[in-house]
């Protein structure tokens, strides 16, 4: 491989590649604005500019192709001067908002300014006035004077969301960014805007506000609305969820995520309809019991049923973990193979960009573990046909809201002697259901999910339950979590007393006399890793922060066993 | 010396006076030779762009790659707006043909179908003036497929104005490719120079108007003839704008080389009232001032005037007399900078406001000395640091002129003045002052 | 208001597209014909040139406040335009500038309530040795002096006065 010099360093790179791409694949970071690996280069920015030897004057780095044996200088005094003016000339006309600004603590000119910058000001001048507040679009918000007009949202709305709906007007220090007058930025993808804009020019209208990046904590995981399985940050403050942001991961989101997946996949986790400790119906009404009360129950009444009466349905949001479960609960504990999950398919929800049309994190992954009817048992529509002629006469369903899905399903249920439910919220089943336990959602447990294109990836938890401690369990912490006091305002968040599905079937199974011997997801996992070919030889750590992709050609032997 | 350019022929701009007179036979002579024979003549003759860079013309054409699949472009540069030019409107005016001809041996030499002539938008009279002459070349089978037949070649070009809407900066070569492309006038960075990827992503060549209408002499008289006129390393003669504190402004044909003294005094009719020059800006604003004091044997060629510290630019000479105001004429070049910075690039799109803001309140009476070391400092920022040659042009002004004029800028300026300061905030880790001791 | 061009301009427009392998270079022609005729560039008329260019409406946005000829709002019959830039500033550009604006009681951008006149300081025209200079829509006036100036204006508001006495 041809090779260059970095501050003294060889580095090996790949023909084509540019000083910036080749330095940041070596693990040197060039400091940058406008550059971003995923976008076109602008090279408007010039803080990237660089000392390369030979060359009469410094050259940026994000667009200068690397030639064998060049020599670049990224902490020369020439090419440190340049670095201290782009700072100095974009923080003459930069409000210092800092307190206010949601992209404190997040922001590369606040890191530059202290990384890179002189740390004086000589510009004693009036500054630019701008447009302030203005929403580009229902769900970003426009800072005029806080831009500092690196084109990347122009770029992205471009390149990316192949919908170009920004545009620069007016022409030097008056240049700012707009939408066309009367018209929205309000493609799927909008908020990806947020993310990339360097500094707080862009906010989240959502999120505006709200905390302050350092009050928060960050736990790696995964969006749970389409199996597209985008990499995603929770990020939480007082056991709240009160943001999420795309995680790159190449291979399945690039750098995005879409808006519904940003802003519609988390608020039910600390939504007033949770689930808090199981229920049981008595005299009609849902009442709250105790675990072990409530596992009795379920086991006595449960038993009072021939397998054959008996169907359980798994769940395409749940974990592969909760899921394998399910699949041995009712294979092995109540002993039918009346088994299957729902599927959630809206053909209008795809796009050729990151959407998919199944609209659920897990299906795969719920089919892989086992999670569909064994050889003379019936699947999910022949279940409902079947209940509907009182053949099954009791159901245990995991983690899906069956009448929200299908609101004449409710007239059959109803027919049902028993139906015990897993849910996270209250909903339209629950309100009928015989016994409820409170199922942990995907932002407070450990498990996998299989994307629709057989990528095998970790959730963690992010919020804490009852059952769970944030230090012991190893949760991500912010300074609060670390530091705050029963006085701090942000240190009292609820914690609900619901577990994952996998920790109740276990509980009930023991009731009922079938121990699993599980006391972490990851224990569960290395049997599924040991038991199902698809995950042979796998565990958390190999599946990492970038998740394991599954061979096709294993995959499909899988599917079609 | 006779005029290369300009010649006293009466009514030349018109296609039947100029055909009289020889036009369009250097073009015939072009296409008797091959496109190699026309690009090495004219790198031989020494001709250099009459844009403000000063870059060898053949040597430029020379970067057209020979195969490509893609069509080629002639770009001709006559957005003129580089304060104290206006030269090229001369030629549209009075030898509209030449620069046509021109435009077709090029076209030819480097392998375009197509020259686009980029015009500032303010010249609607002479826009005017060059389409009729290039209808009448079409229509007399100069120019279009018609060309085959006149001339008994297979080539064959177009040529169409390209109408500018208001900004400088579509001088700028890349930004005039893009503002032809119908977008905003945005430099492109570079490389990729124009010659691999220009208009549409295509070869491209630009070419100053000036420097094309030199071209058909060079190919009629001989590249020998040409290269001995004027300053040897930047031949030619060139049109002198020159304007400001002059008895006869207005523009000469000279050859380079010619005393910047004699383009005062000789020419243009020294200075009214016969007061001193206190200062000349060689080649129009962007260009380094020479002082009044230091003219004296000063000549006017790329060459020459760099060894002065200065540059040829496009050759618009300005001359300002002792009691011209020398910070309201710095201001002024400033404003027209941050006025005409396209934004795109950070040292320029700030830069450019700080330097005015700085004249500006000189101007009030609220500078002192240390302003001037920031102004050169801020210049000094800029220099070097942007996409195009507009950070440049903004900078090279104001340092230069504070530089040179060191002792005028200082008499204007308090020694010290106190300003309510807005930003000293995160200067404490710098200057790590105690925080008891932090005033302000 | 909605702008639709009339069918000579659109056969001008189809025209300038023809001098080029796309149709988007046509838009800075485009504008000019749509100032020529709606006076000045409204969002409907930039619309009506991105549909017709068949380009998006915020390209065409993003040119017109990029070039500062193309004129958001509807500008005076005559458009004044002084130079003040430096070969006219050494040669009375700002007297003749200071003078336009008294005598029109206007500033820079500014438009005469009756719509009769606009005033516009403009950067260099190229006409710097024939300095100072003002142009009034697309005509050049240069050699100028306050007297010659004064001689324009006064000329200008007779020829108004003479239209509107017919």
């Amino acid at each position: 491989m041809p090779k260059i010099f970095i501050d003294g360093k060889e580095i090996e790179f790949k023909q084509g590649q540019t000083i910036i791409e080749a330095a940041k694949d070596a693990g040197i970071d060039i400091p940058h604005f406008c550059w971003h690996p995923s976008l076109s280069v602008s090279g408007n920015c010039r803080i990237c500019l660089v000392e390369v030897e030979k060359m009469p004057k410094l050259v940026i780095a994000c667009s200068t192709i690397a030639a064998e044996g060049m020599v670049v200088y990224t902490q020369s005094q020439k090419t440190l001067a340049a670095r201290n003016a782009v700072m100095e000339f974009l923080l003459i006309n930069h409000p210092l908002d800092c307190p206010i600004c949601d992209e404190a603590g997040e922001c590369k000119l606040q890191d530059y300014a202290y990384e890179h910058s002189i740390g004086e000001s000589r510009f004693v001048e009036e500054k630019v006035k701008k447009e302030k507040r203005v929403p580009l679009g229902p769900r970003v918000m426009f800072d005029g004077e806080r831009c500092i007009s690196c084109s990347r949202c122009i770029r992205f709305c471009d390149e990316i969301a192949k919908d170009p709906e920004l545009t620069f007007v007016q022409r030097g220090d008056r240049v700012t960014i707009t939408t066309y007058p009367g018209e929205v930025m309000d493609n799927p993808y909008s908020m990806n805007v947020v993310d990339i804009c360097p500094v707080g020019a862009l906010t989240n209208t959502d999120f505006r506000f709200k905390a302050r990046v350092w009050e928060m904590s960050a736990t790696k995981s995964i969006c749970n609305g389409c199996a597209r399985g985008c990499n995603i940050d929770i990020w939480v403050r007082n056991n709240e969820i009160l943001r999420l942001t795309p995680r790159h991961n190449e291979s399945v989101n690039s750098y995005w995520m879409c808006d519904h997946g940003r802003l519609n996949t988390f608020k039910f986790v600390n939504d007033s309809s949770r689930i808090d400790s199981p229920h049981i119906r008595k005299e009609g009404q849902l009442v709250k019991v105790g675990w072990d009360e409530a596992f009795a129950e379920a086991s006595s009444r449960l038993k009072s049923f021939s397998k054959d009466e008996i169907a359980v349905i798994g769940s395409a949001f749940a974990t592969c973990e909760d899921n394998y479960l399910v699949a041995r609960f009712a294979k092995s504990v109540l002993g039918t193979g009346h088994l299957d999950f729902i599927h959630h398919n809206d053909p209008s929800f795809e796009d050729d960009i990151l959407r998919r049309s199944d609209r659920t994190p897990n299906s795969l992954g719920a089919k892989l573990v086992g999670v569909r009817p064994s050889k003379n048992g019936l699947d999910f529509n022949s279940i409902i046909k079947a209940i509907s002629e009182r053949r099954i006469k009791a159901l245990y369903l995991v983690e899906d809201d069956t009448i929200q899905n299908d609101p004449e399903i409710e007239n059959i249920l109803a027919k049902l002697d028993l139906l015990v439910v897993h849910s996270t919220n209250y909903n339209k089943t629950t309100d009928i259901a015989d016994i409820v336990f409170p199922a942990s959602t995907y932002a407070e447990k450990n498990g996998t999910f299989v994307n629709f294109d057989g990528m095998i990836q970790r959730i963690k938890p992010a919020v804490s339950t009852l059952e769970a401690d944030r230090a012991l369990e190893g949760m991500a912490m912010s300074r609060l979590d670390k530091f705050g006091t029963r006085w701090d305002r942000w240190a009292q968040g609820v914690k609900f007393d619901a577990r994952p599905t996998w920790r109740i079937i276990s509980g009930l199974s023991s009731v009922m006399g079938y121990k699993f011997k599980y006391n972490m997801a990851e224990e569960v996992f290395k049997d599924i890793a040991s038991g199902i070919t698809s995950f042979n030889h796998l565990d958390y750590d190999i599946i990492g922060e970038q998740g394991f992709k599954i061979k096709a050609s294993v995959l499909e032997k899988e599917i079609l066993e | 010396m006779e005029k290369i350019l300009l010649p006293d022929i009466k009514n030349l701009h018109l296609i039947d006076v100029y055909v009289s007179n020889g036009g369009y036979n250097a073009a015939k002579k072009a296409f008797t030779q091959t496109p190699d024979d026309i690009i090495d003549q004219v790198k031989k003759s020494g001709l250099r762009g009459r844009g403000g860079a000063a870059f060898l013309c053949g040597l430029k054409w020379s970067f057209m790659p020979k195969t490509t699949d893609k069509p080629k472009y002639l770009c001709i540069n006559g957005d003129e707006s580089e304060p104290g030019s206006f030269k090229d409107r001369q030629i549209f005016e009075f030898n509209p043909h030449q620069m046509i001809e021109g435009a077709i041996i090029t076209c030819y030499a480097i392998g375009a179908k197509t020259a686009y002539v980029y015009i500032r938008g303010e010249y609607h009279k002479w826009i005017k003036l060059l389409q009729k002459a290039i209808d009448d070349a079409y229509a007399n089978g100069f120019v279009g497929e018609k060309m085959k037949e006149t001339f008994g070649t297979n080539f064959f070009c177009d040529i169409f104005i390209h109408k500018g809407a208001g900004a400088y900066i579509c001088g700028e070569e890349s930004s005039l490719m893009n503002s032809l492309e119908g977008k905003r006038g945005y430099p492109r960075v570079k490389p990729p120079f124009p010659a691999q990827n220009g208009l549409w992503g295509c070869p491209t060549t630009i070419n100053n108007v000036e420097t094309i209408a030199n071209v058909p002499k060079i190919i009629e008289k001989g590249w020998e003839w040409f290269s001995n006129i004027g300053h040897p390393k930047h031949p030619g003669t060139l049109l002198f704008g020159v304007s400001g504190h002059v008895n006869k402004p207005g523009v000469y044909e000279l050859p380079t080389g010619t005393l910047l003294t004699d383009i005062i005094y000789k020419y243009a009719g020294g200075v009214p009232n016969n007061k001193k020059v206190l200062c000349v800006i060689p080649g129009g604003t962007s260009m380094p001032p020479i002082r009044g004091d230091k003219l004296e044997g000063v000549r006017m060629d790329a060459e020459s005037l760099k060894e002065v510290g200065s540059a040829i630019g496009t050759g618009g000479v300005i001359v300002m007399d002792e009691d011209t105001d020398l910070v309201k004429v710095l201001a002024r070049i400033a404003h027209f900078y941050h006025h005409e910075s396209c934004g795109q690039c950070t040292p320029c799109r700030e830069g450019t406001g700080w330097l005015e803001k700085i004249l500006k309140r000189i101007i009030a009476g609220k500078g002192s000395v240390s302003d001037l070391d920031l102004l050169i400092t801020v210049a000094n920022q800029i220099e070097g640091n942007t996409i195009c040659a507009l950070g440049e042009a903004a900078a090279w002004p104001v340092k230069f002129m504070v530089e040179r004029f060191r002792d005028y800028f200082e008499q204007r300026v308090s020694k010290e003045i106190s300003l309510p300061v807005a930003n000293k905030v995160h200067s404490m880790r710098q200057t790590a002052v105690p925080l008891a001791d932090v005033k302000n | 208001m909605e702008f639709k061009f009339t069918q000579e301009n659109l056969n001008r427009i189809e025209q300038e597209t023809k001098k080029y392998p796309v149709r988007k270079p046509a838009v800075m022609a485009a504008l000019y014909i749509a100032q020529e005729q709606n006076g000045y560039i409204s969002y409907e008329v930039m619309k009506e040139v991105a549909t017709v260019l068949g380009i998006t409406e915020e390209e065409v946005l993003g040119v017109v406040t990029f070039y500062t000829m193309y004129h958001q709002k509807p500008m005076g019959k005559y458009h004044i335009q002084v130079c003040t830039n430096v070969s006219c500033m050494l040669r009375g550009g700002y007297e003749i500038w200071n003078q336009i604006k008294e005598k029109l009681g206007l500033d820079h951008m500014a438009v005469s309530a009756d719509q009769k006149f606009s005033l516009e300081e403009v950067e260099c025209m190229g006409s710097c040795g024939t300095a100072p200079m003002i142009a009034i829509n697309e005509d050049y006036y240069e050699n100028l002096s306050k007297e010659k100036v004064e001689e324009i204006l006064n000329g200008l508001s007779a020829t108004l006065s003479k239209e509107e006495g017919v």
